[in-house]
């Protein structure tokens, strides 16, 4: 039984359904999200370090680039988080 | 001049247990940062003491939640209180002694809960506010963090895994700062929250506050934020112990995604209302980074014990939380029966203290 499923089958009067299933999703799609740019910008600048070795340039940017893309947007996604929790 | 002798001795204790709760939740927010040795112990428990301290200002929602939807504010009294406050201590203090992680938050409703019934009876328990907004995102909390954990730590190893794993670890463990730092906010903003509407239900049940509407006073704030970051500071090690490394055996990326899963599900969490455990939550997400890597890693003898120490949590407290009300009203109405409560618990507390800081290991050499 899917998450979404098992709160319409609990009480209505009793669980606020809708909180308890926005809260869910927005954890797992935070915490997925959070994740992945952190090993995006982790693999970026990884990969950036072992092309910049074997002097392939142009690979070694476009790694780093990933790299930095990636950490703005696992930045911005702790901002947006710290944002909407502190604007209520 | 009674009533305001119990108020001032439950505002005192009511910090106490926000002290206890730092003290006994500083494992969650550090234990996988020390153990994957992102940051030294001392500088773990230094940056999540001050992050708790800032986290407990961010929202109320959860002191709404612990204040006007756990129990019927008209109906208790400052000594009610009081006792659930003394159970939840209690229950605070054994499974620390054991070492166990189980639930602060779960321990003070379960108090106020037993104390409630033992005074006025089943009346007063709002038992529909404690099932939807307790009991049931107290069951679905740890699965989700536990499901982020498994998602998370398969994408960084997919990520990652062809990656030199020098690099690999040192970029994890970077992250890790910023995830433990946001669980330990995460912690501060969920945890102080329940003292904040405890101290607030007291001052209702005293008249300083009108019993209709709901406002946090700004001197409450402060105090249960320096209580729980004073306690994080003085940290648990006992219990970092547990959940750093007997649960799994973990690496940096492990560590990054059960604290990043921690922290996301107790933010949203608290964004919501919901006073959940920060304790279950991060095990969850630690058995999920475990999981995720492979079935078998996690110690689940280990993971079985703590799940117990939870389902024990609210009826034990609530025991303890009841007959610690029957005692103190065997003093009748006045301050009497909590100063002579307060004396023993101090008496007991500084004892156990003592006995475990000569048996044990205070500090773990990292």
């Amino acid at each position: 039984m899917s998450l979404a499923s098992l709160i319409q089958v609990l009480p209505a009067t009793v669980i606020d359904g809708e909180a308890l299933l926005d809260t869910a999703v927005a954890s797992l799609v935070a915490g997925i999200f959070v994740t992945f740019t952190a090993s995006l910008a982790i693999y970026g600048f990884a990969t950036a370090a072992e092309m910049r070795r074997v002097d392939r340039d142009l690979a070694a940017i476009a790694a780093g680039a990933l790299g930095v893309v990636s950490m703005l947007a696992f930045g911005a996604a702790i901002a947006l988080g710290l944002a909407v929790m502190i604007n209520g | 001049m009674d009533g305001d002798i119990v108020l001032v001795i439950v505002i005192a204790t009511a910090l106490v247990f926000d002290f206890t709760n730092g003290f006994h939740d500083t494992a969650n927010v550090v234990a996988t940062s020390i153990s994957t040795h992102a940051v030294s112990p001392r500088l773990a428990v230094g940056m999540a003491a001050l992050l708790n301290f800032a986290g407990a200002f961010i929202s109320i929602e959860v002191a709404a939640t612990i204040a006007s939807d756990v129990v019927d504010a008209g109906a208790i009294t400052p000594t009610v209180i009081f006792a659930g406050l003394v159970g939840a201590i209690a229950w605070n203090l054994i499974t620390w002694y054991f070492g166990l992680p189980s639930s602060s938050s779960h321990a003070l409703i379960g108090g106020v809960v037993g104390a409630v019934i033992a005074a006025v009876g089943t009346a007063a328990v709002d038992g529909e506010g404690i099932l939807g907004k307790v009991l049931i995102p107290a069951v679905l909390a740890p699965i989700v963090a536990f499901t982020i954990g498994v998602i998370a730590i398969v994408i960084a190893y997919r990520i990652c895994w062809k990656k030199r794993p020098g690099p690999v670890a040192r970029g994890f463990r970077m992250g890790q700062v910023v995830s433990g730092g946001l669980l330990a906010l995460a912690h501060g903003t969920n945890d102080a929250q329940k003292t904040m509407g405890v101290i607030t239900l007291a001052l209702i049940a005293n008249g300083n506050l009108p019993s209709t509407g709901f406002e946090v006073p700004t001197w409450v704030i402060v105090t249960s934020a320096s209580a729980i970051a004073l306690g994080t500071y003085t940290g648990g090690w006992r219990i970092i112990r547990t959940m750093g490394t007997r649960i799994i055996k973990m690496d940096s990326a492990q560590g990054f995604s059960a604290q990043g899963a921690g922290a996301a599900t107790i933010l949203a969490s608290s964004h919501f209302g919901f006073p959940l455990s920060t304790t279950q939550v991060i095990a969850g997400g630690i058995m999920g980074s475990g999981a995720g890597k492979r079935v078998s890693a996690v110690r689940w003898g280990v993971a079985g014990n703590i799940v117990v120490a939870w389902f024990l949590t609210l009826p034990a407290s609530a025991a303890i939380g009841a007959a610690c009300y029957a005692f103190t009203s065997l003093f009748g109405d006045g301050a009497a029966g909590p100063v002579i409560l307060s004396g023993l618990a101090i008496m007991l507390g500084l004892t156990l203290f003592a006995q475990r800081i000569r048996r044990g290991q205070p500090v773990p050499q990292v």
